[in-house]
């Protein structure tokens, strides 16, 4: 019975055209690769997506309700003088001739997790093209930066974290002094997820405890979202180049939901471009 | 039980496993030791069909993880296929039908797809892939293991489990 059933040829056919069209999908270009995976979430996945996201839904509502009673509190008593704020932000700006700066706006999204060995390194929004969100959209949490939309299908897109090796983002010191490019650290243990800053000139020495926000070169991430903390020297080329260690201001792990900062008109550059010659 | 209502109550508990993957992903952790019940029911489905059958469903699934977690496409589909095939194989050929080797074969299947993902896949190196393999594959096998264990145990009727033998 064995050799009947288990070594048909039919079954080698199959496990062979698998494993073929696998690498046939491993090799071909990402945008074809990107194409399938969109193609697939917007047939087949979309009732398990909806699905992972009412229950989601279900299990956050709770915790969301009572956090935001206690925000919309705090947010009660910012408002009393933000009034006042505005005004007084409105008439500076009019003295340095500025234009509003990151005039897009943002969107909530919640976060469905996959399983699997990757899993620590995308995620799966429920915000997609609908909502205005694109490729490259930056994804923030409360705490600071996050990743960034990789591909977006009309309900859900894609995000990748810092997590993911490819992550990069150009980061500065508050005070402008010190820039470098920020990137996933290798893992050294089984819970330690970190960033690296690099490409720091020798001479610029960043002291632990030294907060990193996005520079806004690149035109990516708009400047200023929160990064990580410094928490020393990582190694050094002796004379040349120090790279450190960063703490991440925000946990993959600890997210539920997350905001996307959605401009279609955004433009950094010429947010500044009317006050350049003041 | 005829052969079609048989078939009728297999698919169910597939099915009852694919949409338990996603209803309860939720509400089961961390992602990365949560039991995988989608791959569950590749396991489950591969221990009672043909390999190429098993291969097939295992492409399949692998097709939807990637799309999921478009991280190293292909290798999900690669992997999925190659456990699905050798799960149907090696169960004719060296597995007892009982829930226990059963649960050591979900345990294998889960460390065997996250090796070829992790190794095939290529985005991760050193450090990170010995912390997942070491530490997070174990425990997520585990923890798929028993998920599995559970199924067979609650559906024996349905997936003509032995029980005690």
């Amino acid at each position: 019975m064995a050799p009947e059933r288990f070594s048909s040829r039919w079954d080698t056919l199959a496990i062979v055209v698998c494993v073929l069209l696998a690498i046939a999908a491993r090799a071909v270009p990402a945008s074809v690769q990107d194409a399938v995976a969109s193609a697939v979430r917007r047939t087949i996945a979309v009732p398990l997506l909806a699905l992972e996201h009412q229950t989601e839904l279900l299990r956050s509502s709770r915790a969301r309700l009572r956090r935001l009673v206690s925000e919309r509190d705090s947010a009660l008593v910012l408002a009393i003088r933000a009034d006042a704020l505005a005004e007084e932000n409105d008439r500076l700006r009019e003295l340095l001739a500025l234009r509003d700066r990151l005039g897009g706006r943002a969107v909530a999204a919640e976060v469905l997790r996959q399983s699997g060995p990757t899993a620590g390194l995308t995620l799966v929004l429920t915000a997609g093209s609908s909502s205005g969100v694109r490729p490259l959209t930056p994804m923030v949490a409360p705490g600071g930066l996050l990743g960034v939309v990789r591909s977006v299908d009309p309900s859900y897109s894609v995000a990748v974290l810092w997590t993911h090796p490819d992550f990069r983002v150009s980061a500065m010191t508050l005070d402008g002094s010190v820039f470098g490019l920020v990137a996933p650290a290798p893992a050294s243990g089984p819970e330690t997820m970190l960033l690296q800053l690099t490409g720091v000139p020798y001479r610029d020495l960043v002291p632990p405890g030294t907060r990193l926000y996005t520079s806004g070169f690149g035109g990516v991430y708009p400047r200023g979202i929160p990064i990580g903390e410094v928490l020393g020297v990582a190694r050094e080329q002796e004379g040349v180049s120090r790279t450190y260690l960063v703490r991440p201001a925000v946990h993959p792990g600890a997210v539920a939901h997350v905001i996307l900062l959605v401009a279609p008109d955004l433009d950094v550059a010429a947010a500044f471009e009317s006050g350049g010659g003041t | 039980m005829t052969w079609r209502s048989e078939r009728i109550r297999v698919a169910l508990v597939l099915g009852l496993l694919a949409v338990g993957h996603f209803a309860l992903r939720p509400w089961l952790g961390s992602p990365r030791i949560a039991p995988d019940l989608l791959f569950l029911a590749v396991l489950v489905y591969a221990v009672r069909t043909r390999p190429g059958r098993a291969a097939v469903a295992g492409f399949l699934i692998g097709l939807l993880s990637d799309s999921l977690n478009p991280v190293a496409f292909g290798s999900a589909m690669l992997a999925y296929a190659v456990v699905g095939y050798l799960a149907a194989w090696g169960k004719a050929v060296f597995f007892a039908d009982n829930p226990a080797v059963a649960g050591g074969l979900f345990f294998a299947g889960v460390v065997i797809r996250d090796v070829l993902v992790l190794l095939w896949g290529g985005h991760a190196a050193g450090t990170t892939v010995f912390w997942q393999l070491a530490l997070w594959t174990p425990l997520q096998a585990l923890t798929t293991a028993i998920s599995g264990v559970l199924v067979l145990l609650l559906f024996r009727e349905s997936l003509h489990v032995r029980v005690g033998e």
